[in-house]
């Protein structure tokens, strides 16, 4: 009798100690698995700045080439001079002006665009300067004229460009035009001097807006190139 | 008036057109023995470039790339290429400034070494006129609210 309770009694306490050794492994399952956890967030954390810091290096470096390149353009534009003295001095003066303003002349521009945006303002060129000709001859029709009709106004344009190199190709292209004058911009709306009706109504219609905007990639509308495209479909469509 | 302006136009032509002036300037200072220009011309036009900036883009982000003290240290280094390569003709023998004698230390022909020397103190010329141009424009911007500034006049 009194041997059954023992081995009862010991059968009990080797059970409670079974128990506690799960619970115990358990939380050391627990533990370890929390500093796994623990560590690979902080690898993630670090490899994500390795990574972000590796795309800034290498933007800066590009930024720097383009610059260096773009100047030594202008450098040997200026001077006119082949020899190796001249050229190395300039080659030197680039890198060194290319080092101390890389970050101004490609600020705000994703850098695999750039081909296509070179391409696209090439383009846009012929165009500007037809509608300056165009205009041309409207001022001056306006201003030879005995009665001289002209009808002074300024009127306020909200635009739909996004960055600042867009919005300033932009006011440069309208001051450009004669009969119309941007005098200023504040908070995307530009400030227009236009010098009668038709001008302002000209450019109320934004043509040359949705042009800029299809230069540099901007503002999820129909661009006008969309239009023209998709006109023509429609034509072909309808014979 | 130190903060930057809002003009955005203003903002992102001076940004663009401050890399292309600061090459002309160098390239005035550089071919200042072939064609009209030099040491003080380029200077100038080198100041007028961080003018520029700061007239756009405000006085903090200037002093950025060309504070106070930056500019004092440049200014010094001018004038010194410009007296060291003077007393360095001195020391090899000729005149005050004879750059003929440089010729001895940069083994070229006398007329080459001329037009090194020429080079080398308009370099210093310029570098003394932009830093003492842009000290000057910093002292007259600050003027009113010069926080930082301990040399102003108490």
């Amino acid at each position: 009798m009194e041997v059954t309770l023992l081995v009862e009694a010991t059968e009990n306490a080797f059970r409670i100690l079974g128990k506690a050794r799960e619970h115990a492994i358990g939380v050391l399952d627990t533990a370890v698995q929390l500093t796994a956890e623990e560590t690979r967030f902080f690898e993630e954390k670090r490899g994500q700045l390795l990574f972000t810091g590796a795309q800034r290096r290498k933007t800066r470096f590009q930024n720097f080439v383009g610059t260096t390149f773009i100047l030594f353009a202008f450098w040997i534009l200026l001077s006119g001079k082949f020899d190796a003295f001249h050229l190395t001095l300039g080659a030197m003066c680039c890198v060194l002006v290319a080092y101390l303003f890389h970050d101004l002349l490609f600020a705000n521009v994703r850098v695999g665009d750039m081909r296509i945006v070179v391409a696209r303002f090439i383009a846009y060129i012929p165009w500007l300067i037809q509608q300056i000709v165009l205009s041309n001859f409207h001022v001056a029709f306006l201003v030879l004229r005995r009665k001289m009709p002209i009808d002074p106004q300024i009127i306020e344009y909200k635009t739909k460009l996004e960055t600042d190199i867009s919005t300033v190709a932009l006011a440069n292209s309208i001051t450009l035009t004669p009969g119309t004058i941007t005098m200023d911009i504040k908070d995307g709306v530009f400030y227009v001097h236009a010098l009668d009706q038709k001008v302002a109504e000209d450019l109320n219609a934004g043509e040359m807006e949705d042009r800029v905007a299809h230069i540099f990639m901007e503002a999820d509308h129909l661009y006008v190139q969309d239009v023209l495209d998709a006109a023509r479909i429609y034509g072909s469509l309808r014979v | 008036m130190t903060r930057d302006s809002h003009d955005v136009i203003v903002k992102t032509l001076a940004r663009l057109l401050m890399p292309f002036m600061v090459v002309f300037a160098l390239y005035v200072v550089m071919h200042g023995h072939h064609s009209p220009g030099g040491g003080f011309q380029g200077g100038v036009i080198l100041a007028a470039g961080f003018v520029l900036l700061v007239i756009s883009h405000g006085l903090e982000q200037t002093r950025k790339r060309m504070s106070e003290k930056v500019a004092e240290i440049i200014s010094s280094i001018g004038v010194l290429i410009y007296g060291g390569i003077g007393v360095l003709c001195l020391i090899l023998g000729g005149n005050y400034l004879d750059y003929g004698t440089l010729s001895k230390l940069l083994r070229v022909t006398p007329a080459e070494a001329r037009s090194l020397g020429i080079l080398g103190v308009e370099i210093g010329v310029a570098l003394a006129v932009m830093a003492v141009m842009c000290t000057v424009f910093f002292a007259i911007f600050t003027a009113g609210e010069s926080s930082q500034d301990d040399r102003s006049v108490k």
